[in-house]
């Protein structure tokens, strides 16, 4: 019986004396002051900004683009397949501040622009001895030139915008909630984040494992572009004459090479969304959204439909080299071996060494890329002039040429500034399809144009409140000190 | 805190330095032999002797069992005459004076379940003395054949609410205890079994598709002797953080101490569909695709799909359902030996539970082993273990098998003309073949469990014990999937292998003090204690695609040509408490409970680990005051009860408080690289949810305690709910995991347990009713609603509000003009369905025009059970009801969407065309994207008879060297009473913020078993 005792003595106080520690030291998860501690972890840091270009599931530079935005234009219509009530509502214009996927967009890019002020921040703390000067300068830009792309297209969808530049870490309502910044100032941000980001490394100077990254031709050449839209005519020209001049770049001769898998990150790209097929998930959705589901074997997801009144197909001439490389009318089933016929498809993005798994596409995005300069160069030229000028003509020609079809100084060398203009809007819309520049370029021109031309279309409820998006009712709900846009009231 | 706890540690060190010198001046001394008894213990009415009886000398610890004829002796060194004490389970305990060496005892049968045993929270108690509200489950129930004993509880006793939601073979089971309490928080009870305390969260690697097993399935339910449930927080503030959703306490069986027993149980049955859905066959839905086609694109004619010949010849085409849907079979096989002697008890057992699913190639089955065994192996020690091992495998339904089985149009086949399968439903809603994803895709989990607790509790001076229990849970649930490349979901990867292992092990030590006094009427019962569990899980997930063969399936994942990224994840969590409680007795008339519990939890913020517990409740047993003798006639005993305690939830999972990181991973320089981004914002301050509750009951015995009456009445308010708060976009997150809002319950609680007649012929009546009303009191934040799917949680309405568009009739010719603006279509045509303009502003979206259409929480549960026997006949009969519920019938609402694109509900017979202007029910048209409306949301109120046997013991006279015979046949779910259209009322989603949905769940069955239990 002694022994008992001892025994239960021995239990009791060893089970008190062995607590386990209540603190959580979890395993599986870096916790955030653990890390942002050395050049890699900080290029991590930046690594995860770029991922926010695309997340799984239908985002951003994946598709969301396509479904939330481009889906109310001219070009494209919810197909027989969109189930979703929110994209039906975007492509008949009947969408509300609660739309899902205009949430999304919002969503999405805030939290890119949060991740890309946590790098610009951290980054900046990281002990000098744990990081090379010109590589924390690098990252430190690279995530500036990400925060002025998600800024920008902010900025064009909803107009006024909290203009958020430091990491919330916190849940001080302070740090919460944010009024809105007049788009000017939203405006001066990015190009300030863009001047900063023009210090990047030349397209060229990066080893090929760091191929893929922001340059300083791709922070110009989005400088130039947000001049553009700014409609600040001669900026606009000489940032994009700067990028033509410098060199960089040029056009590939042969239209299909923009999307081929051996030519990503070529001499025409500038900035891509990157993809890679069987890589987690990396891989292009585009293609399987915009593959036929009626061909056996091909397994496509198609839920779009490109607008047939709009006629963009049969806006192409036969002779347009783009035509064939854009979009599919047939396909060889590789279960049965038939060929099949079906109403076009958007087609750039199409894999063909995944046939059958389109949702593993490595094609790249271009977000930006020469062709696009061209036109930019094009178009700033003829607005900051009376008539077009010789190089306008020049600059349109070049895409013209690459595409096969006649040159305009050829067939209309005597275009007055409209007519110009329409012809360089027109360009883009052919060249640029299926890379999420219709819907800037439409309300670019302001409501009654976006308006004249979406009912031309058949979307019959097109209202001049549609060249903006609503801001997210949910936002409206959550914080006290955001308006919503007074187109939408 | 720190020095409180030191404080507490130096108490408890202390008493246990008391109990091991205490211990040291034990002494034994030899018995010397004055006297030999021997004796009978018989029933007292039917004078059958009574085997395996405990006799007992008063005042010593010597007893003795009754053999198999009812004898006993004894050799001992008291004198006669001496006072023996005679127990036998349902017996009335019996005190007779021995006299001489031979003695007769005859027992009553026990009238009163009063002086029942109920098991309480770190201890037993007589039901009678009880202060809190406690329900114990009629063990009649567990004899159902049901996988998992949650099951079993269905309609059990009042205040429980239990919603299976899922029909797969060990499927999962989710409880409410007086209802849900939490929004993001777990709502699940605690279980505790044998003294472990265990919350019944998924065990899933996350390989698998469909519905996960539930864990308790691994627990054999044959081996429970019974389930108490302890509701009110009298009862449950001693589980303090995890006693919010009550406490379901599972006992196991327990060897007896007469001689060995073993008996064998077999039964057998029979399950099938209970209903099938109405759609649409072959022609019909030709005919509709069609019409589809035409209104969609007029220029091509009428007969887009089939000419008008083709259809006629197309019959009723194939029936998905009848294809799918199947009769299986039901086994159970128990083997129980038990038995032991008044120092050593034991019973093992061996199971095996298989029970095919109604859906092909699903099935669930068990083994499970058992040894439990109790001793005493000195005079003060007392030594008890309980330990189960099992193995369960289940074949599972891959998830969207049943919709598919609804929507697959009738004209597709199961296999094409040169005999492969048929890859997807043809048209432009693309989903897989049902019938070649069960044929050929594999989605199979095993789970290992092994779970015991063992104690030893040390009687240190009369009425103070020790008590050191330790315990382990360790499971393993092993999953494999494997997609061939000859149906759909495989096409695309060329095959697809995948395989997961979820491992967990959670320890328990539970340090206890018990000190039980009486002091003339007074009496004491005082516990202290220190528990602490740690839980530790693992989860390792990998696969690979594109695979040359699919014969070598998940088993040769090298070969396939493209690796899936693999994942991991550990997590552990820690959970500290101490405890006590003082219950007080003043003369069988006034009873006082205290308890409290703290405990420290790792899951919390660092600023917030630990949470104090408390809880009080008094009751006052009228029937036994001295002016209430004169209604002891009718009223035989009556008992007022209150309390109030504060218990709390901690069920969010670990590391919620911090802000982790998540890793991502991008494309540079054509190579995967990886990225870190925070995944939260750090909340020091994450806490407990609490919940405050009172509780005031009432007990009745009527005639002699024949009828007895329950009556519990409570209000539940929890603050600090854990709530996922959302925060705006702008800051880069969605929500922040913080303590905001609160929730009310109230109900009332009504249970009567009736015997209506004794003696030969014998009927008794278990009737419950329970009454709960739900309301969200505040969201925190200013927040006043938050909108998820088809859901809204709004201050002022109770969860599980559905929130939707209210359907106002069909567009009629030339009504165009005045109502097409509320079909929500840009182009409306008669024949749309209208929808009312709930905003008011002359338009319909499906955004802005919605309201709360329904609940889906009853408005009152009951249940009644009716038992007879006559003679060793018996005679079971219970019926379950669920009142006033509503049901989002998912699968009507697919099916209802007349699109041409997938098969549709029967209703599109009735569809409104030129020739046929319905009210109700629409046109066929393109437009795929649902709208959620009140149409959808129907009326769950379900009557069924739940469970029917029939059972006759074989009377043990009959038969030499068999001690009992008892054959059954019983069936369950046989007669359903609802205006419910879909599969089944009674399975639907069971989660918080979105129960009562109704899609693609895999249906419940309807049964018939049989079986035979022979004891040797």
């Amino acid at each position: 019986m002694k022994k008992l005792g001892i025994l239960f003595l021995i239990i009791c106080m060893g089970s008190i004396q062995g607590c386990s520690s209540l603190d959580e030291n979890p395993q599986s998860d870096i916790v955030t002051n653990q890390f942002y501690q050395n050049e890699s972890q900080a290029d991590a840091a930046v690594i995860a900004a770029y991922r926010k270009l695309y997340e799984t599931g239908q985002s951003l530079y994946n598709s969301l683009f396509q479904i939330g935005v481009e889906m109310a234009t001219d070009d494209y219509e919810a197909g027989p397949r969109a189930r979703n009530a929110h994209v039906r509502a975007i492509s008949g214009l009947t969408h509300d501040a609660s739309n899902d996927r205009m949430e999304q967009l919002w969503k999405q890019s805030y939290d890119a622009i949060n991740t890309s002020n946590i790098a610009i921040e951290r980054i900046a703390l990281i002990g000098e001895t744990h990081i090379n000067g010109t590589v924390r300068t690098r990252l430190i830009n690279e995530a500036k030139f990400l925060r002025a792309l998600h800024y920008f297209n902010l900025v064009r969808w909803f107009g006024d915008v909290p203009l958020v530049l430091h990491e919330v870490n916190s849940l001080e309502a302070n740090g919460l909630y944010v009024e809105k910044s007049p788009s000017s100032e939203v405006y001066a941000q990015i190009i300030k984040d863009l001047q900063d980001a023009e210090n990047l490394p030349a397209p060229g100077a990066y080893s090929a494992a760091n191929i893929g990254r922001a340059t300083s031709g791709s922070a110009k050449s989005l400088l130039a572009k947000v001049y553009l839209t700014q409609q600040n005519w001669t900026l606009a020209a000489a940032k994009s004459r700067e990028v033509i001049e410098a060199k960089w770049y040029d056009l590939f001769e042969n239209f299909a090479d923009v999307y081929a898998v051996g030519r990503k990150n070529g001499k025409e790209h500038i900035f891509s969304a990157q993809f890679l097929g069987n890589a987690g998930y990396q891989g292009n959705s585009l293609a399987s959204r915009s593959a036929p589901n009626e061909v056996p074997g091909i397994n496509g997801d198609y839920a779009d439909a490109i607008h047939k009144q709009g006629g963009l197909y049969e806006s192409f001439s036969e002779n347009d080299t783009r035509k064939a490389v854009t979009f599919s009318t047939s396909l060889v089933s590789p279960t049965d071996g038939k060929t099949y016929t079906f109403e076009p498809h958007l087609h750039k993005y199409y894999d063909e060494s995944v046939v059958g798994n389109q949702g593993q596409s490595s094609k790249n995005l271009p977000i930006i890329r020469y062709a696009e300069v061209l036109l930019i160069y094009a178009e700033a030229l003829n607005e900051s002039s009376g008539a077009p000028s010789t190089a306008a003509y020049e600059a349109i020609d070049k895409v013209r040429a690459r595409a096969g079809i006649a040159l305009l100084k050829d067939i209309a060398p005597n275009l007055g500034k409209d007519a110009f203009r329409d012809s360089v809007f027109q360009e883009r819309r052919k060249e640029l399809v299926y890379e999420y520049q219709r819907w800037f370029d439409l309300v670019r021109r302001g409501p009654d144009y976006y308006v004249k031309t979406l009912k031309a279309a058949g979307k019959t409820l097109a209202a001049p409140k549609h060249i903006r998006f609503p801001t997210p009712q949910r936002e409206l709900n959550l914080n006290p000190k955001l308006k919503q846009d007074p187109l939408w009231l | 805190m720190a020095y409180f706890l030191q404080q507490v540690q130096r108490v408890t060190l202390l008493i246990c330095c008391v109990v091991g010198t205490s211990l040291t001046i034990s002494a034994q001394t030899k018995p010397l032999i004055n006297s030999h008894l021997s004796g009978r213990v018989m029933d007292a009415q039917t004078k059958e002797p009574l085997p395996g009886a405990a006799v007992q000398i008063q005042g010593t610890t010597h007893g003795v069992i009754t053999d198999q004829q009812g004898k006993f002796s004894f050799v001992t060194g008291q004198p006669f005459p001496y006072t023996l004490i005679v127990t036998y389970t349902g017996y009335k305990k019996l005190e007779i004076v021995a006299n001489n060496p031979n003695i007769d005892i005859a027992l009553e049968v026990l009238q009163s379940q009063l002086n029942d045993v109920v098991v309480v929270g770190y201890g037993t108690k007589k039901k009678s003395d009880l202060t809190g509200a406690i329900s114990s489950v009629n063990n009649n129930l567990f004899k159902q054949p049901v996988s998992s004993i949650d099951q079993a509880l269905k309609g059990s006793v009042p205040g429980v609410q239990v919603v299976q939601t899922s029909g797969q073979p060990g499927g999962g089971v989710s409880i409410r205890v007086r209802g849900g309490s939490s929004i993001q928080g777990g709502n699940e009870p605690l279980y505790v079994i044998d003294g472990f305390p265990v919350y019944n969260s998924t065990t899933n690697a996350g390989t698998t598709s469909g519905t996960p097993i539930n864990p308790l399935a691994s627990i054999n339910p044959a081996d429970i002797e019974n389930i108490d449930i302890l509701k009110d927080a009298s009862a449950t503030a001693i589980y303090g953080s995890r006693g919010a959703n009550g406490v379901v306490i599972v006992t196991t069986k327990k060897g007896r101490a007469d001689r060995s027993n073993i008996s064998w149980e077999s039964s057998y049955g029979v399950q099938s569909l209970r209903k099938k859905i109405d759609v649409l066959n072959a022609q019909e839905f030709a005919i509709l695709r069609n019409e589809v086609l035409f209104d969609t694109n007029p220029a091509k004619g009428p007969n887009q799909y089939l000419s008008n010949e083709e259809v006629a010849k197309l019959g009723k085409g194939t029936d998905w359902q009848d294809a799918a849907f199947r009769s299986g079979n039901i086994q159970n096989h128990q083997l129980t030996i038990s038995g032991g002697s008044a120092k050593t008890r034991y019973l093992l057992s061996g199971n095996y539970f298989t029970q095919e699913g109604i859906i092909r190639h699903t099935d669930f089955n068990r083994i499970s082993l058992r040894a439990n065994i109790d001793a005493q192996p000195y005079e003060r020690l007392k030594i008890s273990s309980s330990i189960t091992a099992s193995k369960s495998d289940a074949n599972i339904a891959p998830s969207g098998i049943v919709s598919s089985l609804l929507l697959m149009p009738p004209t597709a086949t199961i296999y094409e003309p040169n005999g492969s399968y048929t890859l997807r439903n043809p048209f432009e809603n693309i989903f897989a073949n049902p019938i070649a994803t069960l044929n050929e895709q594999l989605n199979k989990s095993t789970t290992n469990r092994f779970f015991g607790t063992a104690f030893g509790e040390l009687k240190v001076i009369e009425g103070l014990h020790v008590k050191v229990l330790l315990g382990a849970d360790v499971n393993t649930t092993n999953e494999k999937l494997y997609i061939p490349s000859t149906i759909y979901e495989g096409t695309q990867t060329g095959g697809a292998a995948g395989r997961g292992n979820y491992s967990s092990y959670s320890w328990l030590n539970e340090n206890t003090i018990t000190y039980n006094k009486n002091i003339g009427r007074h009496a004491f019962d005082v516990l202290g204690g220190f528990t602490q569990q740690e839980f530790n899980s693992d989860v390792v997930r990998t696969g690979a695609e594109k695979f040359v063969t699919d014969q070598l399936k998940y088993n040769s994942l090298q070969s396939g040509a493209t690796l899936v990224r693999p994942f991991s994840n550990t997590t552990s969590w820690v959970l500290h408490s101490w405890l006590a409680r003082v219950n007080y007795t003043y003369d069988n008339r006034l009873y006082l409970t205290a308890s409290i519990r703290t405990d420290g939890s790792s899951r919390f913020g660092k600023g917030n680990k630990w949470g104090y517990f408390p809880s009080a409740a008094v009751s006052w047993r009228i029937g036994n005051e001295d002016f209430f003798k004169r209604y002891k006639q009718t009223i035989s005993d009556l008992k007022l009860r209150a309390s109030f305690g504060v218990t709390g939830n901690l069920e969010i999972g670990e590391y919620q408080s911090l802000a982790t990181l998540y890793s991502v991973t991008y494309i540079i320089g054509n190579k995967i690289l990886t990225g870190f981004t925070p995944n939260r914002i750090a909340n020091d301050q994450l806490g407990w949810e609490t919940t405050d509750q009172y509780n005031a009951g009432i007990d009745v015995g009527l005639w002699n305690n024949r009828v007895l009456v329950t009556l519990d009445g409570y209000y539940k308010k929890t603050r600090n709910l854990l709530l996922n708060v959302e925060l705006p976009w702008t800051s880069g997150q969605a929500s922040s995991l913080q303590n905001f809002g609160s929730v009310e319950n109230r109900g009332i609680e009504i249970g009567i347990n009736s015997k209506n007649f004794v003696g030969d012929f014998t009927w008794s009546t278990d009737f419950n009713f329970s009454l709960n009303r739900n309301k969200v009191l505040s969201l925190g934040n200013g927040a006043k609603q938050y909108i998820t799917g088809n859901y809204i949680i709004q201050v002022g309405q109770p969860l599980g509000s559905f929130y939707g568009t209210v359907t106002n009739g069909i567009l009629q010719t030339g009504e165009e003009k005045d109502k097409g603006a509320f079909t929500g279509n840009a182009a409306p045509k008669p024949g749309d369905r209208l929808y009312k303009d709930i905003n008011k502003d002359g338009t319909f979206t499906t955004a802005a025009d919605r309201a709360i259409i329904g609940n889906a929480q009853p408005n009152f549960l009951a249940g009644i059970q009716n038992h007879f026997s006559y003679h060793g006949v018996s005679l079971s009969v219970f019926f379950q009801g669920s009142f006033g519920n509503k049901i989002l019938n998912g699968n009507r609402q697919s099916l209802e969407l007349f699109t041409g694109q997938q098969n549709a509900a029967g209703s599109a017979r009735d569809r409104w065309t030129a020739t046929n202007p319905s009210q109700t029910i629409p046109r066929a048209k393109l437009d795929p994207a649902p709208i959620f409306s009140d149409r959808f949301i129907e009326d769950g109120t379900f009557v069924r008879l739940k469970n029917i046997a029939l059972s006759y013991d074989i009377s043990r006279n009959w038969l030499h060297n068999i001690a009992g015979i008892q054959v059954y046949v019983s069936a369950q779910n046989l007669l359903t009473w609802t205006k419910y259209t879909g599969f089944d009322p009674e399975v639907t989603s069971g989660s918080n913020v979105s129960p009562g949905t109704d899609a693609g769940i895999y249906p419940v069955a309807k049964t018939f078993n049989a079986g035979i239990k022979v004891s040797f």
